[in-house]
């Protein structure tokens, strides 16, 4: 085994979180016979260790369907996503009736786009340059380069947007309605 | 009467009621940012940790681990894939491990994974090449042709198994870790979640730089 230089030693954190665990189930016992999901809501939030959808809103295991990436982004094109939106709403267990786009604060994807939207315009030269590449250049087009909170609000309302021109829920609303929040 | 068009700057009014579920979710996040008011305001992250984990509700990756926000850097989707072509977990990687340095990368799939039962359920009923027509068949084809690869039969935990296996090799052959490997040991395991009894598993297929990692 190979002596690397980590701050502490490299099993505890895994241990850690396995005896939370066990720890936790035994706490929980009662939430172990439910079968089947049934979440109401899709989150679409960002991967930010600060920002776990459950925990902040004080909701149990089979509530949110959830979906995190830097910057709680829903790009038309990409299939992580929609793939989660067709589960979501499609999915006959499923079928959720709310979608939330949820940004935060000191978010540090938005801040990258900040930054690179003051810099010179290049191309993307690797796949998180290419994900924050549409809300770069929203950041430049806007003029929102140097206001984070703006970029951040904005950012949401973007998303939302995605969501509400997604082909996903352009078929559902011939079915019935689903709502998006930001 | 202005006609209601969606557009970013305007609020919808639809004259409903607020929904149930949601002034649930608001309301006791406000409870619970009080009564946990020690924990703001929150610095910068720096998790050693990096979860690739299922959408599925049921495995919300803090409240089974018992974390406070802060510990884990979290990408989920349908079936905790990672393909190397994509950007949005490929996105996730490099940061998390670029610029927050999480020390630890932990693929976790579940039993009753309903993205590994539609894999299997295609592969069973359908003969390759199968349909990429939706976004969905898209992100669950290598999965779908790997159930097809097994043949049928197959118990879906073993196949929760082996699609954690799977993730776990594509983490450990990306880009990322090639680069990160030059300046310092990452490493990459496999877990899987029991929704019977809510616990975690590991897989014990940990790896890092010089190759598989016991602890």
């Amino acid at each position: 085994m190979t002596s690397t230089f980590l701050p502490s030693p490299p099993s505890k954190i895994l241990s850690d979180l396995l005896n939370r665990n066990e720890k936790w189930t035994e706490a929980n016992s009662g939430l172990f016979l439910q079968e089947t999901q049934s979440p109401k809501v899709l989150w679409i939030g960002c991967a930010d260790s600060r920002v776990p959808e459950s925990v902040i809103t004080n909701f149990e295991p089979g509530m949110i369907f959830t979906h995190r990436n830097i910057a709680n982004q829903f790009h038309a094109d990409d299939d992580n996503a929609i793939s989660v939106l067709i589960y979501a709403v499609e999915n006959p267990k499923m079928r959720v009736d709310h979608i939330i786009v949820v940004g935060h604060t000191r978010c540090g994807g938005v801040e990258a786009c900040c930054k690179a939207a003051q810099a010179d315009d290049s191309p993307p030269a690797n796949a998180l340059q290419r994900w924050l590449a549409p809300l770069t250049e929203f950041a430049r087009n806007n003029g929102l380069g140097g206001d984070l909170s703006a970029l951040l609000e904005a950012n949401v309302r973007m998303q939302v947007d995605n969501v509400l021109k997604s082909e996903v829920l352009e078929r559902e609303w011939g079915i019935r309605d689903v709502h998006v929040h930001g | 009467m202005a006609t209601t068009v969606l557009n970013s700057t305007e609020s919808p009014s639809y004259p409903e009621p607020t929904p149930i579920v949601l002034t649930k979710l608001l309301d006791q996040n406000e409870k619970w940012a009080e009564a946990h008011s020690e924990l703001f305001p929150m610095g910068p992250q720096t998790p050693k940790v990096l979860w690739f984990g299922c959408a599925d509700s049921r495995v919300p990756e803090s409240v089974i681990t018992d974390s406070i926000p802060g510990v884990i850097f979290t990408q989920r989707n349908i079936a905790n894939q990672f393909h190397p072509e994509d950007d949005s977990a490929v996105s996730v990687l490099a940061y998390a491990v670029e610029h927050v340095k999480v020390e630890h990368i932990i693929v976790v799939g579940h039993t009753d994974c309903g993205g590994v039962k539609a894999s299997a359920d295609t592969a069973a009923t359908q003969s390759p090449p199968f349909s990429r027509a939706t976004a969905l068949e898209r992100w669950l084809a290598t999965l779908t042709e790997f159930a097809w690869s097994v043949g049928p039969g197959s118990d879906i935990t073993e196949l929760v198994e082996a699609n954690v296996r799977l993730q776990v090799v594509n983490v450990l052959s990306s880009e990322v870790l090639e680069h990160e490997w030059k300046l310092r040991d990452v490493h990459v395991h496999g877990w899987v979640y029991d929704l019977a009894t809510g616990k975690l598993r590991d897989l014990g297929i940990s790896a890092g730089r010089k190759g598989p990692v016991q602890y």
